[in-house]
């Protein structure tokens, strides 16, 4: 055994080198493998700052949902959040996208997600849930000019239906299962102005806002798309290859395949991507 | 040490490279907040030698002119410091107290000190080394003490460059040491060495009547020194490689070559003696290429007490690539500042070899050059001191040598271009 930074003999049982002391065991380096990574997340050996779990993460549930987010490639950090749970015959999935000029903004994110998710799973209704949501956030915030904020949409599915809620720019799209190409269409509209600024949002500085509400009933079978907009700022005339939308295709292959997409247009912003399966055997 | 101060250390730096990016530059403010003082609380023990050169370069106007700082220096003196005077020639001699030891500092030993410098006459060779070991040996006495020197000279050594590069590397790391230039053909080269490995200052003092304020000034600072030495220890990633760490405000000081290995990726970086003040350091890493998005800390700072290892403070240098030319072409504005005033520096420098080297053309380039980056980053006295040596048209911005310099000019000019200035508020760039 050597010392991951020296390269100088150890034995098992120390837990410092003897020759230049640093700590051994500790966790090991995505890069470059050295048992290095210290408390502030850097690895002593090559300094890399080590991919947190918010990063990068990936999640599927049992009923066949699947959902991917990821920080882009011009981030420093993911400031989306994103949950997705089931219970019963309910699937529930909820993204909020930290607003960048806001202080904190991953916390409040976070925070909306880990409030809304499990109360619409216990049947909370959309706007009730939204508003729990905002008391959290703005809770956060120690005065309108220190107001972390984020956006929010959720995506209540049971029965056979949808019912979405949202303020600001996140969006839910349809994405119909088909034999050759299909364009997603989109569910939600935006509450932000020509020039994409968002006109509503969670936070301190928020107001008293009501989300808009909209229940969907697919047409046939299909996955119903929730995303943050580092994902749909590239999905404009882009088409997802039919077979990935197949009924016997995984919805988390088509996740990855629509993160791809985004990395490969440019990784601008964090992407988060949800699918749920609807209509057709799914019920 | 209950009045040792509290440090912070702050690092300014754009962290973002392009592509192809490998450097990354930081300036690391290094504080100490602590209002120790000497009325307040308890000074630290004190040690301080005055070395005075008596050699035969020296006589006339010089050795009147050292005499009186000389006396000064003691009479700057607080109650209870220990200290001597050396005389120097080509040999070293304590001429106050007798023997091999040093007083301590009282209105009897102080006036006792001063009638025996107020006897010195100049006769002699000058070997610089020699005084400053044995400073070194009558300082070694107190080792808890802030150890310090102030040497006054007109430069001319006459000793082998060897020896004087031994008998620099000997002392340096063991005390610190302030040098005086004496007389209008005063040399700052070798007093420049002096500075660099025993991390003082070297001044030049016009007038006469600015001495007395001068060694107030130096002792008091000394005196208010409450650490005794410090380091900047510096980690870099195993691929990567530490290219230069200067100190770049008060003075610049280079320190890349006063390394002392802790690990194979971290090094030791002396400081010298801290009291309240605050300092600034330029530090620029090489790092190998990296990939979009992705983030390292290029560099992992900490200020460490090298006799108990306590680390008083600590900050990381980042890196991060990106291809948003928006983000990695952004020069942060410290940075910025300390790189035009680094080659400030050194353009006066090397207009100033130049010129005596009688190569017009690259002395009135750089010194042109060095006048319109004076000028630009606020370093009113700089580029009045230029403007003695250089004449630029307004106009057309042409440049030529004056052919009458005053003597004094060149040489404040020549010390004076370590010197810093701080950016402004708000500054550009920033």
């Amino acid at each position: 055994m050597t010392c991951p930074l020296c390269a100088a003999p150890v034995l098992a049982e120390h837990a410092f080198c003897e020759a230049c002391g640093h700590e051994l065991g500790a966790p090991a380096c995505a890069a470059c493998g050295a048992q290095a990574v210290d408390a502030d997340g850097y690895c002593e050996r090559c300094g890399l700052r080590q991919p947190t779990g918010r990063d990068e993460a990936e999640l599927t549930l049992p009923g066949g949902a699947a959902a991917v987010t990821h920080k882009g490639l011009r981030r420093a950090r993911n400031e989306d959040a994103m949950a997705l749970l089931e219970a019963g015959d309910v699937t529930v999935a909820v993204v909020c996208d930290g607003v960048g000029s806001s202080p904190r903004a991953d916390e409040a994110s976070a925070v909306a997600v880990e409030i809304a998710a499990p109360a619409l799973a216990r049947g909370t209704g959309p706007a009730e849930a939204f508003a729990l949501a905002g008391k959290a956030v703005a809770k956060l915030g120690s005065s309108p000019d220190d107001a972390p904020a984020c956006t929010y949409v959720s995506a209540v599915v049971a029965g056979g239906r949808a019912t979405l809620a949202w303020a600001g720019d996140s969006r839910v799209y349809w994405l119909p299962h088909g034999a050759g190409p299909v364009s997603a269409v989109r569910l939600t509209d935006d509450h932000a102005t020509s020039t994409g600024e968002i006109t509503a949002w969670l936070g301190a500085d928020a107001g008293d806002w009501k989300p808009s509400v909209r229940v969907f009933e697919p047409p046939g079978p299909g996955s119903l798309l929730v995303c943050s907009d580092g994902l749909w700022r590239y999905l404009d005339g882009h088409t997802v290859p039919g077979t990935a939308v197949h009924p016997d295709g995984r919805p988390l292959d088509l996740a990855r395949e629509l993160l791809r997409h985004a990395l490969g247009c440019g990784g601008h912003d964090n992407v988060t991507i949800v699918l749920i399966p609807l209509g057709g055997q799914h019920g | 040490m209950g009045d040792q101060p509290a440090f912070t250390l702050q690092i300014d730096q754009n962290k973002y490279l392009p592509l192809d990016g490998r450097e990354v530059h930081a300036i690391l403010t290094v504080s100490s907040t602590g209002t120790v003082t000497t009325t307040t609380s308890v000074p630290a023990e004190a040690a301080e030698v005055i070395i005075v050169d008596t050699s035969g370069s020296m006589s006339g106007g010089k050795i009147r002119e050292a005499r009186q700082a000389a006396a000064s220096a003691v009479q700057a003196l607080r109650d209870g410091v220990n200290f001597a005077v050396i005389a120097g020639t080509d040999t070293a001699r304590v001429i106050y107290p007798r023997g091999r030891t040093m007083a301590r500092a009282s209105r009897a030993t102080r006036a006792e000190a001063q009638t025996a410098i107020g006897r010195l006459s100049a006769n002699g060779g000058t070997s610089i080394g020699e005084w400053l070991l044995l400073a070194r040996d009558l300082l070694d006495a107190h080792p808890d003490a802030i150890r310090h020197a102030l040497l006054m000279t007109d430069g001319q050594n006459n000793e082998s460059s060897d020896a004087f590069a031994r008998a620099l590397s000997a002392c340096s790391g063991r005390f610190v040491c302030d040098s005086l230039g004496v007389g209008s053909d005063w040399v700052p080269a070798e007093l420049r060495k002096v500075s660099e490995a025993l991390l003082g200052t070297f001044d030049f003092v016009r007038n006469q009547s600015d001495l007395s304020a001068f060694f107030n000034r130096i002792t008091q600072e000394s005196m208010s020194k409450t650490v005794a030495e410090l380091a900047l220890r510096v980690w870099v990633p195993q691929t990567a490689t530490l290219t230069f760490v200067k100190q770049v405000s008060p003075t610049l000081l280079d320190l890349t070559g006063k390394r002392a290995d802790v690990n194979p990726l971290t090094g030791d970086y002396p400081t010298g003696s801290w009291g309240a003040e605050e300092r600034e350091y330029h530090l620029c890493v090489e790092v190998p290429p990296g990939q979009i998005g992705t983030e390292i800390r290029a560099g992992w700072v900490k200020l460490v007490r090298p006799d108990t290892q306590e680390v008083l403070a600590s900050g990381n240098v980042l890196a991060q690539w990106t291809d948003d030319l928006a983000q990695s072409t952004r020069i942060n504005g410290k940075v910025a500042h300390y790189t035009g005033q680094a080659e400030l520096h050194e353009l006066i420098q090397e207009g100033l070899s130049a010129r005596a080297a009688g190569h017009v053309d690259v002395a009135t380039a750089r010194l042109a050059k060095a006048r319109q980056i004076a000028a630009e980053s606020g370093r009113e006295d700089t580029a009045r001191l230029l403007d003695k040596v250089v004449e630029v048209d307004p106009r057309d911005g042409t440049a030529r040598l004056r052919r009458n310099v005053d003597k004094a000019d060149e040489i404040e000019l020549d010390t004076g271009s370590v010197r810093t200035s701080r950016l402004r508020q708000g500054g550009e760039g920033s």
